[in-house]
């Protein structure tokens, strides 16, 4: 067969749709000369349409399409046996950029058994694999500059932390130092944050994790005898954004700060609780301890900056203070409810 | 040890953190060495034999990152304890020797010198 020409006329409707085909398309007959092409194929790949109709395939061009390979796979695709499927090829033309092809090919179905011809697809992939290579690219240099990023935060709040630890040791004055250790105590606080949110998905902080590291931290630096004070957590599932989670680990800051001077002067024990809870938007958190309780009239401590900071960041969660005895000691509350904001530009805790 | 005092080579490039880490360990009771990169704290390493314990950075510029030196100093001079601080949380304590310290920076100084006392008292992990 492969040396008669061309004895059978193809329905014209067939032509009609490989040579309107948007994807680039050949057709086929069974020795692999070109019946029809597609304008898009003769665009692509820049082949005079004029030339191609009973041209063999590898003839067409200047023979870049002569490709062991895809000859192979064409043949045993006409004798039935296989289909191909996603075939990668390159197809290399002299001046210009080789490009990479994939090539689906089949016989058609069209009822006649005696005469074989082919539909060969051929999608040109180069552009789409550079992008993706590209991509890939730009998806490792962001991992590696957020690591650049996050390490030197991290060195920079060290150099913080480390001047005002020093600064603590060197003053003499006992309040001076307090002041000094509470400013330390505010950089760790944020450092946790930092921390929580170089391991954490999607900028979320889970809280119950960054408030027992506080702890502990604010424990081990305040806390000189672990068996007389203790701090315990009890916090939900609760995760929140990172600017959320920075003013309530202030808040929880200030607050265990504010108890471990006040509540304890002379307890043999004492006990301070940190919890959270979420309910949809709504959320609740509870600063409490079992030492002296409210202090009132003489003795009440004047309100400092600690105090100015718990007010201005519940203020700015939309969250209302109430501080109460508890019988023994003080509970400070600070509840948000979602329909009760005043201000209307901040996130709120989900 | 002619005063019986405990040496800290402490390794850090930048100068506030060392300078600061120095203080803390002298105020904590204990002699303070300080260099700024790898290089530098092997040759004091090498010229005196009374260094019982290094603090150091993981990032510094120089031949060898704070992980390759707590490597060496491991193989080197196994008896030397190792604190390991660094900017990248993430790090894996398994890729530091067996029996070394790691803190995330920034670090609390009282945690440091508690990790400190504990090692050198022979308590460690």
């Amino acid at each position: 067969m492969s040396n008669e020409p061309i004895a059978h006329f193809e329905a014209a409707s067939t032509i009609a749709v490989v040579v309107s085909s948007n994807e680039p398309l050949l057709f086929l007959t069974e020795d692999q000369r070109v019946i029809a092409a597609s304008t898009s194929f003769c665009r692509a790949f820049a082949i005079e349409p004029a030339t191609i109709p009973g041209r063999p395939l590898a003839e067409l061009g200047a023979g870049e399409w002569a490709l062991p390979g895809l000859a192979s796979l064409l043949r045993t695709t006409a004798s039935g046996s296989a289909r191909i499927e996603a075939y990668e090829i390159d197809l290399e033309r002299p001046g210009r950029e080789t490009r990479r092809l994939i090539v689906n090919a089949r016989t058609l179905d069209d009822g006649d058994s005696a005469r074989v011809r082919l539909q060969m697809a051929v999608t040109d992939v180069t552009d789409m694999r550079a992008e993706a290579r590209l991509k890939d690219d730009l998806v490792r240099e962001k991992a590696i500059l957020i690591q650049e990023v996050q390490h030197r935060v991290a060195n920079s709040l060290q150099i913080i932390a480390s001047v005002l630890m020093q600064s603590a040791r060197g003053v003499q004055s006992e309040e001076a130092r307090g002041h000094l250790h509470n400013a330390h105590h505010r950089v760790m606080s944020i450092a946790s944050v930092q921390r929580q949110l170089s391991s954490a998905q999607a900028g979320k902080v889970e809280l119950r994790s960054y408030f027992t590291q506080l702890s502990e931290s604010l424990g081990a630096s305040m806390i000189a005898d672990a068996a007389r004070l203790s701090i315990a957590v009890t916090v939900d599932e609760s995760s929140v954004e990172a600017d959320v989670s920075i003013s309530l680990g202030l808040i929880v800051t200030e607050l265990v700060i504010n108890a471990l001077k006040h509540a304890f002067p002379d307890q043999a024990k004492g006990r301070i609780g940190i919890d959270f809870h979420s309910a949809g938007k709504d959320w609740t958190l509870r600063v409490s301890d079992d030492g002296v309780g409210l202090l009132t009239g003489e003795a009440a401590p004047k309100p400092g900056l600690g105090t100015g900071i718990v007010d201005a960041l519940a203020r700015n969660l939309d969250g209302e203070i109430e501080v109460s005895d508890a019988h023994p000691g003080t509970s400070v509350t600070i509840r948000h409810r979602a329909g009760t904001r005043r201000s209307a530009s901040h996130p709120a805790a989900e | 040890m002619f005063n019986g005092k405990a040496v800290i080579l402490i390794v850090e490039d930048s100068p506030i953190i060392r300078m600061s880490a120095v203080d803390l360990m002298e105020s904590a009771g204990y002699v303070a060495l300080e260099a700024g990169c790898a290089d530098e704290a092997i040759a004091l390493l090498e010229s005196r034999n009374d260094i019982d314990l290094v603090f150091t950075d993981v990032q510094m510029p120089g031949t060898m990152d704070g992980i390759k030196l707590s490597h060496h100093i491991r193989n080197r001079w196994p008896p030397v304890k190792l604190v390991v601080a660094s900017g990248n949380a993430i790090i894996e304590e398994g890729s530091l020797p067996a029996g070394s310290r790691f803190f995330p920076k920034p670090y609390d100084g009282h945690a440091i010198a508690d990790a400190i006392g504990l090692l050198l008292a022979g308590e460690a992990l």
